[in-house]
């Protein structure tokens, strides 16, 4: 593999013996797991093991009964998702969560929310600062547009996309907020091949223009084990493996709970 | 304090509770199976009793057109036939055309229905007051009054046992009828309803009629109570606060939330009223609500909005 | 074939980004404009400005507020009548104690106590979605109106219960109380109509649009982007209330010149900005607009029509009016429930064709 432009750094976020309960369901038991800095990290594991609810947890949408948090080494026990945006922690979700009314411009341009503060009179004026403001991310955000190539869809609403270009919108939202960690809930689920071919090449192409690091849940096996640094296993709320693709893959326990074996 | 007052002002709150607690029923039903928050619920009722007047009274249509009025009995059977028919030109005409849309809208449609009803009723019928005398027995019930010293009207007594009636009848029908299974069914899931075959349309018509007998009971006990006007339509306004009380859905919830409010309504009104000037009424039950969604935004009996992401 | 976009190139964001992008728009605007503003004091009247034209912006300017609560925002509020109150009230009392005051000072003030009140009554949105927000916000309605039915101190005490716009001018020109011309109060109401259109229009274009537009679509959402739903939500509330404020101010001062609360602010009153947003457009600016001109021109038309054409009777024509009216508005909500301003929209698109079929 040729030198990657952002090498793995040291470790960004970890989580520590999280277990998560939902009245008698026990979602999360006993989790720990770390992520280093630049890496694409996957969680695989059967429906129902855990694994978006391990990302709501460290979004800050569900507050874990134990287990901390440390994320750029500071620890935590409860976060809003506010504040988790804030730290640089963006998301998408496994059902598309745009806001169906505004264009793809707009849904871009409101993850660039955090870093616009202009005032509400010379919001009001739509002049000097507010207008230079509103230009600045228009540029950046025409930037992330180029990169996912949807100019053709700049203006439409996106409730009217078909849903691969929606999760695509979703992507370019998510990077427009220029997050630190990124938190991709199945991004290429319900896509056909052509389109996991791009959403592969951008997740990859995020990785080394931005360095941003990710951590991603995915059904298609071929994908993870192809793009993924590390991958952990979850099996009915408990982690069952954590390392390499290769080692994964090899493991009997994630073989008996998952991958299964192939017959030819 | 006077114990007695008391007792009276709490029987009289609650008596008014069962007047609110009826019209608050029409509510949950057409609400629980279409998801609709019918505004027009409180016009059903004056238009209900507007037509049971006609058929009745020496100044209607009837008695103009064939020279005599109807008996109680059969102007009710018909009344309650043209409620059937009036849910019938709801579905057709408004209903079956709004399927899909956002809540607001649909709420919106019953709003602007009110109105249609409201001008209907008083081109037909005229806007005067009409005292409705069903033979429902009038004045302060004698037995009570000599030996508890108690002042409760008979109307009201009648009203509550006829809601009691009202509720256990309609809990049958939901729970062990065909009919009813059917609209639980709707109420869950449209799509899912379709899809084993339950006509939406049928059932629609069905609630609403039902709703338009309930709001024909209703209509009889508020008119017979303080005669037939417009005022009757704005009830819609105050079964808001009932239902948050009471959950949005749930039946006996109606109840519950009508008795509270009107409690509280009364009592507020005869205790704290005299310090602030009077007329607590007005708003007491919308605050009363307000704090209570603070607390629990479901109310007593609904269910509970989970979000999930 | 009249409304190309053909040739009309944008080269920066900046051009892009504007109101009106396509000249068509920006030249019917301009004779728009010169209409309003020039023609119509030329041949204004006491009953034209009465009936029709400080209505109709007095109540754009209530659309336009309650269309940023509900259409951009999201926030259902039942209590637009109340919050009109607040500003009459708010005038009332500011006019009686600073008469000298000048009068676009006490309007802009008057919208910023509506405003504050309104932050108040908007605080429980942060618990209550939907239809529960709307009945919160009818306890706003009963409760203020009952108030200032109530609370002497709000009526200065008076014999009625009434409040009467008292003289106040702007610059020397009377706007207020017996002699101010038609022209004179029709100008003052166009000018703060237009002025706070557009602010509304830059509001909802920039980012604080676009965060209660989110929280319109997906609060949940919302919050992972870093918006903090309650400010946004209060800041909402503000601002409508600020809108709604100074149309409650102008209807009192401007129009009527005097003011009953139970009559003139009842629930009735918002139900009728409440049908202007939706008949207009939910989260359109031109909506307000539209649905405004709806719902002031349609009776007057109505009742034109069966009085004065078909002789029907008065009471009569009055109960028709109300038949009508309802099924407007339910044969509107069947037929475009996105309002007016979709049904403009899509004529736009329409004339870029014709005359030619496709």
């Amino acid at each position: 593999m040729s030198e990657r432009r952002h090498p793995i750094g040291e470790q960004l976020l970890s989580v520590d013996h999280i277990s998560l309960s939902f009245g008698g369901v026990k979602a999360l038991s006993d989790i720990s797991l770390y992520v280093k800095e630049h890496e694409i990290f996957s969680i695989i594991g059967p429906n129902g093991a855990g694994k978006t609810s391990m990302l709501n947890v460290i979004n800050g949408f569900y507050h874990p009964q134990e287990g901390e948090i440390t994320f750029r080494g500071v620890h935590r026990k409860r976060m809003r998702p506010y504040e988790a945006a804030k730290q640089g922690i963006a998301r998408t979700f496994q059902n598309v969560a745009l806001f169906k009314g505004m264009s793809t411009l707009d849904n871009l341009m409101s993850g660039r929310l955090l870093k616009m503060h202009k005032n509400i009179f010379w919001q009001a004026l739509h002049l000097g600062p507010a207008r230079e403001e509103e230009l600045q991310h228009r540029e950046k955000v025409e930037e992330i547009i180029d990169f996912l190539e949807i100019q053709a869809i700049r203006k439409v609403p996106v409730g009217r996309l078909p849903y691969g270009l929606q999760k695509r919108v979703e992507l370019g939202r998510a990077l427009a907020m220029e997050p630190d960690l990124l938190l991709l809930d199945e991004p290429m689920a319900g896509m056909n091949l052509e389109e996991k071919q791009d959403m592969c090449r951008f997740i990859l192409d995020i990785n080394e223009e931005y360095g941003t690091t990710m951590i991603l849940i995915e059904h298609d096996m071929g994908v993870v084990m192809d793009i993924s640094d590390r991958v952990a296993v979850l099996d009915y709320g408990r982690k069952i493996a954590d390392g390499p693709p290769d080692e994964v893959r090899a493991n009997q326990e994630v073989i008996d709970a998952y991958l299964g074996v192939s017959h030819d | 304090m006077d114990l007695l007052f008391f007792s009276e002002t709490l029987i009289s709150g609650l008596m008014a509770g069962v007047m609110y607690a009826l019209v608050a029923l029409g509510f949950v039903l057409i609400f629980k199976a279409s998801g609709v928050f019918n505004f027009a619920q409180g016009v059903l009722c004056l238009f209900a009793a507007l037509a049971l007047y006609d058929f009745i009274s020496e100044d209607g249509w009837v008695y103009q057109l064939f020279g005599f009025a109807l008996p109680v009995w059969l102007g009710i059977l018909l009344t309650i036939g043209v409620m059937i028919a009036v849910a019938w030109l709801i579905e057709r005409l408004v209903l079956r055309h709004l399927v899909n849309q956002d809540p607001i809208i649909l709420f919106m449609a019953t709003i602007g229905l009110a109105y249609v009803l409201e001008g209907v009723g008083d081109i037909l019928f005229g806007s005067d007051v009409k005292p409705l005398d069903i033979g429902i027995p009038q004045g302060a019930s004698d037995y009570l009054l000599d030996h508890h010293n108690l002042y409760i009207e008979k109307l009201e007594v009648v009203a509550a046992v006829t809601a009691a009636v009202l509720v256990a009848v309609l809990a049958t029908f939901f729970q062990k009828t065909r009919i009813g299974r059917a609209l639980r069914a709707v109420a869950d899931d449209h799509q899912a309803a379709l899809s084993v075959g339950i006509s939406l349309n049928t059932i629609w018509v069905i609630v609403w009629s039902v709703a338009g007998i309930v709001a024909l009971v209703a209509g009889i006990m508020w008119g017979s109570k303080s005669g037939v006007q417009f005022s009757l339509s704005l009830i819609a306004l105050k079964a808001l606060p009932v239902l948050i009380l009471g959950g949005f859905t749930s039946v006996p919830g109606a109840i519950v939330g009508g008795l509270i409010i009107g409690v509280g309504e009364k009592v507020a009104e005869i205790y704290a009223g005299p310090l602030v000037g009077g007329a607590i009424e007005n708003w007491f039950a919308y605050m009363l609500a307000l704090v209570f969604l603070l607390f629990r935004p479901q109310g007593l009996f609904g269910e509970r909005i989970i979000e999930r992401v | 074939m009249i409304y190309r976009e053909a040739g009309q190139f944008k080269s920066t964001y900046a051009d892009d980004q504007a109101i009106f992008p396509i000249r068509q728009d920006r030249i019917s605007l301009t004779i728009f404009g010169l209409l309003a503003f020039l023609g119509v004091p030329m041949v204004i009247d006491d009953y034209w400005a009465n009936a029709v034209f400080i209505p109709l912006l007095v109540f754009t300017l209530a659309a336009l507020g309650l269309n940023i609560l509900i259409g951009y925002c999201g926030q259902l509020s039942l209590g637009t009548g109340a919050f009109m109150a607040v500003g009459a009230y708010a005038t009332y009392k500011l006019m009686t104690a600073f008469p000298d005051l000048n009068f676009i000072i006490i309007v802009v003030l008057s919208g910023f106590v509506t405003a504050g009140v309104g932050v108040l009554f908007g605080l429980p949105s942060l618990r209550i979605k939907g239809f529960y927000l709307a009945v919160a916000t009818l306890a706003a309605q009963f409760f203020l109106v009952w108030l200032f039915n109530k609370v002497g101190w709000f009526f200065n005490y008076n014999a009625t219960g009434q409040i009467n716009a008292t003289r106040m001018e702007v610059f020397g020109v009377q706007i207020t109380g017996p002699e101010a011309t038609p022209t004179s109060r029709y100008l003052f109401c166009l000018l703060f109509t237009v002025v706070f259109a557009l602010v509304a229009k830059n509001l909802v274009r920039g980012r604080i649009g676009r965060s209660w537009m989110a929280i319109r679509d997906m609060d949940i959402a919302a919050e992972l982007i870093g918006i903090r739903p309650l400010h946004t939500k209060l800041l909402a509330f503000a601002v409508s209330s600020f809108y709604v404020g100074m149309a409650g101010s102008l209807y009192f001062s401007v129009w009527l010149g005097a003011a009953e609360v139970t009559e003139a602010f009842s629930i009735n009153q918002s139900f009728y900005v409440l049908f202007m947003v939706i008949i207009g457009g939910l989260g359109t600016i031109l909506g307000s607009f539209l649905g405004a001109a709806f719902m002031v021109l349609m009776p007057i038309l109505l009742k034109n029509f069966m009085v004065g054409g078909i002789g029907v009777e008065v009471v009569t024509a009055k109960h028709v009016e109300i038949m009508v009216m309802g099924i407007l508005i339910v044969t509107f909500l069947i037929l475009e429930p996105h309002g007016l301003a979709r049904l403009w929209q899509i004529m736009k698109e329409k004339l870029r064709l014709w005359p030619f079929p496709y």
